[in-house]
């Protein structure tokens, strides 16, 4: 049986978060090391394209003696709070893929005692400046930085129903039976969408609609794919997706069609994507150059094209090409639930709803 | 002392120093990981203000128990519960559509038993006709197709899923076959999604219960059938009275490994039936890793197992009550596709005995027909997703496995590696799972009530959530145990894939083992002994010889479990950065899910073949150990 054992400890651990404190900035020398990166999956691994290996490869052509090393935990950001929780070692230095909803279970589950992201000084990174205000996550202790964004719509087949414009369309006997949404339990699109209905019509309203869209035949899958694949398949019209949907139609030459993109009140919940240092990093420094870096106008274009979202700069930053700007659309207008909105009230949420929906 | 006698004393010492170290390694294993990680978890449920306060409140919860929350919030109230089924049969109304009854709350548990009883039963209906063709009728394939009965079993549910839509969907190969012979598109998903789910759950379990029909019934002692017969018997009569009673253990056991898989399934169900036919499952994998509520999940956890666990003791409390019979040499094949019978005398009974034959083969032949809908059907829809893109026929998936072979990052997933680790892992698997099996099927010989309570507990693995073990394992091992001055005891990588593979797949082994042990005439053993052979020696000699056909299934399926396994691989296959890569081949399918079928169904081929060819490998050489 293997072993590895690893020297941990409060004391070595606080001191490295103290050595962190005291170097931040500091400016001295050339920084050093590996620089371990946590992300999803997809991030780096993706079968079509994924921004990591450009990141890496750009990102050490800069720093000499740099390596930056990539870790996929399995169950996201939750497998580090359960290491916190369990007192055992985090091994990164940087995180990316924070949703909102994640940085509020977070809280609730550490309190404010146990810390897992560092709180950023922002003059330490200067691109931040150019953050579209909108996307911010209103996190109170200022920990996270959003790197890209998605738009949740409508994806839909323009020659089997007509383009649906208000959420009441939705439960209209002309889409009975016609869209495809997903489990808000546990996937990020479905969870996107009962936000915006709860936008929509308030958590005292949201329920009602819910009722009548299953009245009107809704298909709650589990994940986003589930749910995709069925509408590849032609299994139903309609689908809960991305507003970058027909970049891959595109990519793939699909119908576009087909492929047609519906903004409901001509909005579109907007789920931007985060990234946080980790509080046990031993190396602070390096970690926010590369945050700085992540927000730089090249990166986010080839994180917009590679990872198939918007950025999180404004659009002067960026120069993207055509093709992105023709197939990729942006919601006339977009909102979404920051931290205080969704603090206390998310999984209740997510919750009555789950059990309204499979009461059997 | 004679240098002979000597020998044999010596090989004696060494055979049970063997025995001791098996036992103490099996023992290790199952606390470290199985009742330590899934431990941890459980412990969670426990820990409100007081003890069983979380199983109070979920039991009296409508929304798990439905209309028995009721009884558990007020278990004395006799007279109100009574009153209450009284006015449920006063809303029974028999009209001319039938008999109509007033809704039943069955709540998340009783829905999630209900699915998974009609999946057993689905699932026993169409594997017991397969377990009839492959055992009686001789035909060229059957020993392949006898081995690739365990193939469904290591399929993803991902690609299950995809296969059913591309199947049985509004624009799939059925529609398409269908309006050939001029039969409009069905919606059978749209229209039916429970009976569809109950389909996918056929498919993984149907196989199942066919490969272990088929073994007993193979070994049915058919001399008691010709003795039957020929004191007057019917065919039917000596089928009932004489071959049924071998086979119910069997179909017994299928239909309860079934219920097992399909009370705790999951990725299924929200895959193709949505939320609405959600099962407790569902609500543990939610509270266990996106809130991480773990009293909640723990608590529903326990609950499941403490019902799986339950079903099994009834099983494991009819199976000895069975007399094991001794095997025989199974029922005389006849070809399935050669003449009838030339020997029939007058035209008349020759028509007759033609006629008898051919309804029965056209029986199989319709049962055929069900066969290749419902499993040739999705499978080669998930073969054809990998051959095809938005423009037609192209290879253009199989390029993408090749480059990413040949020029994928470090830190992507790569084919070969995937192929090499499924199949190292799966015979280190078998390695490791068969003597296990075999000292937990000893440990748990013995009579009566405490022998299946013994028995029910080695099945613990079959009875706890995937996803808990799991998180088990992730907060036990991966995180590692916390030792004195600041080190910790982590276990990751392939040796803890092999435990966790083994702790998942011994079960078989002992399922397909104990009761042929059990059925070993103590009376041999007892003349090996009283002829010199020591415990060890007699054992290996006599009851391991006689239960080598167990051995043989047993290995068979923990190979299957191993190539299968997901849900503990994919947890101990990440977070080891920089080392040997240890992911397997569902892990590499899953990972090739983006945004189109084409990588991930070409990956999902791969394994397809690579399980298949395993199979009629391992099976012909299981044969041959088999046969000695």
């Amino acid at each position: 049986m293997r072993r590895r054992a690893f020297l941990s400890g409060a004391g070595s651990a606080g001191a490295l978060a103290l050595a962190g404190c005291l170097t931040q900035g500091g400016g001295g020398g050339e920084p050093s090391g590996t620089l371990t990166v946590a992300t999803y999956e997809s991030f780096v691994d993706s079968p079509s394209s994924s921004p990591g290996g450009w990141i890496k490869q750009n990102f050490e052509a800069e720093y000499d003696d740099v390596t930056v090393e990539y870790v996929t935990p399995e169950n996201g950001v939750t497998n580090y709070v359960q290491r916190k929780q369990q007192g055992a070692p985090v091994e990164a230095d940087v995180y990316v893929g924070l949703n909102v909803d994640d940085l509020v279970t977070i809280d609730a589950t550490l309190g404010d005692d146990t810390r897992l992201f560092r709180e950023l000084d922002r003059d330490f990174v200067s691109n931040a400046e150019h953050l579209r205000p909108e996307l911010e996550f209103g996190d109170p202790k200022s920990r996270v930085l959003p790197y890209d964004t998605g738009y949740i719509s409508l994806v839909y087949d323009e020659e089997a129903v007509d383009e649906p414009a208000t959420f009441d369309d939705l439960t209209s006997p002309a889409y009975e039976g016609t869209l495809l949404a997903q489990n808000a339990q546990s996937a990020d699109s479905g969870q996107a969408f009962l936000l915006w209905t709860i936008n929509e019509f308030g958590a005292d309203g949201y329920l009602d609609y819910w009722r009548d869209l299953q009245a009107n035949d809704v298909r709650i899958l589990g994940s986003w794919w589930d749910a995709y694949s069925a509408y590849l398949e032609s299994e139903r019209p309609m689908v809960v997706s991305y507003s970058t949907d027909q970049v891959f139609a595109n990519e793939d030459d699909l119908p576009m069609s087909r492929h047609r993109i519906g903004f409901l009140e001509d909005q579109g919940y907007a789920n931007p994507e985060g990234m946080a240092v980790v509080e046990d990093s031993g190396n602070v420094d390096l970690a926010t150059d590369f945050l700085n870096f992540m927000l730089r106008g090249e990166t986010q274009a080839e994180i917009a094209v590679q990872n198939v979202q918007f950025p999180a700069v404004t659009d002067d930053q960026v120069d993207l090409d055509d093709s992105f700007a023709q197939y990729a659309h942006r919601p006339p207008e977009a909102v979404s639930f920051g931290y205080e909105e969704l603090e206390g009230n998310l999984s209740g949420w997510v919750d009555e709803w789950a059990r309204t929906i499979a009461s059997n | 002392m004679s240098r002979r006698e000597w020998t044999g004393l010596s090989a004696d010492r060494t055979l049970r120093s063997l025995a001791v170290a098996a036992t103490v390694v099996t023992a290790g294993v199952l606390l470290l990981v199985l009742y330590f990680p899934v431990g941890l978890v459980f412990a969670e449920a426990f820990g409100g203000s007081r003890p069983l306060d979380s199983f109070a409140s979920t039991l009296t919860d409508p929304f798990y128990t439905g209309v028995l929350a009721e009884l558990f919030a007020r278990p004395f109230a006799v007279g109100v519960h009574l009153d209450n089924v009284g006015s449920w049969f006063a809303g029974v109304s028999v009209g001319p559509g039938g008999v109509d009854t007033p809704p039943l709350s069955k709540g998340l548990f009783g829905f999630t038993a209900y699915q998974a009883v009609l999946s057993t039963l689905a699932s026993v209906a169409i594997g017991l006709p397969g377990a009839y063709v492959l055992a009686n009728y001789e035909f060229r394939g059957r020993r392949t197709l006898r081995s690739l009965t365990i193939v469904p079993f290591v399929l993803p549910g991902i690609m299950v899923a995809s296969g059913f839509y591309a199947a049985f969907g509004q624009a799939g190969l059925l529609n398409d076959v269908l309006a050939l012979v001029g039969v409009g598109p069905q919606r059978l998903i749209e229209t039916n999604p429970l009976f569809v789910v109950i389909l996918a759950h056929a498919f993984y379990n149907a196989p199942l219960v066919a490969r272990v029909a088929t073994a007993a019934w193979e070994s049915v002692d058919y001399r008691a059938v010709e003795t039957a017969r020929s004191l007057g018997a019917t065919r039917r009569r000596a089928f009932r009275d004489v071959v049924l009673p071998q086979l119910t253990p069997a179909i017994a056991t299928g239909a309860l490994l079934t219920f097992l898989f399909t009370f705790l399934t999951f990725p299924i169900v929200l895959a193709i039936g949505g939320l609405e036919l959600a099962t407790v499952e569902v609500w543990v994998y939610y509270q266990l890793t996106e809130v991480l509520a773990f009293e909640e999940a723990a608590t529903l956890a326990v609950l499941e197992t403490a019902i799986s666990l339950g079903v099994t003791y009834a099983y494991l409390r009819y199976e000895s009550a069975q007399r094991a019979a001794n095997p025989g040499e199974g029922p005389p094949r006849e070809p399935l596709f050669g003449r009838a019978s030339d020997a029939a005398g007058s035209w008349l009974a020759r028509s007759r005995v033609v006629g008898a034959l051919d309804a029965r083969r056209l029986a199989i032949a319709g049962y055929t027909l069900v066969v290749v809908v419902l499993f040739v059907g999705p499978l080669g829809a998930m073969v054809l997703e990998g051959l095809t893109d938005g423009s037609g026929l192209t290879l253009r998936h199989y390029e993408f496995l090749l480059q990413r072979q040949a020029s994928g990052a470090s830190f992507q997933t790569k084919p070969l590696p995937a192929i090499r680790n499924s199949l190292v892992f799966g015979v280190a698997t078998v390695a490791v799972a068969l003597p296990m099996g075999l000292v937990v099927s000893v440990a748990s010989t013995g009579e009566g009530r405490w022998r299946s309570l013994l028995e029910t507990a080695t099945m613990l693995p079959f009875a706890v959530s995937g996803i808990v073990f799991g998180i088990g394992l992730l907060r036990g091992l991966v995180f590692g145990i916390s030792l004195p001055g600041g080190w910790r005891f982590v276990i990751t990588g392939g040796v803890a894939i092999v435990a966790a593979h083994a702790v998942a797949a011994y079960p078989f082994v002992v399922r397909n083992v104990a009761p042929q042990l059990a059925g070993v005439d103590p009376r041999l053993v007892e003349s090996a002994r009283s002829l010199g052979a020591s415990r060890v020696r007699a054992f290996l000699d006599v009851e391991l010889r006689l239960a080598a056909t167990g051995l043989v299934a047993g290995a068979a399926f923990a190979f299957a479990i191993s190539i299968g396994e997901f849900d503990s691989t994919v947890i101990l296959a990440s977070d080891v950065a920089g080392d040997t890569v240890t992911y397997t081949m569902p892990v590499a399918v899953e990972r090739y899910l983006g945004r189109r079928f084409g990588p991930a169904m070409a990956m999902g081929t791969v394994l397809l073949v690579v399980t298949a060819v395993s199979f009629v490998v391992v099976d012909r050489l299981g044969g041959r150990v088999e046969r000695g």
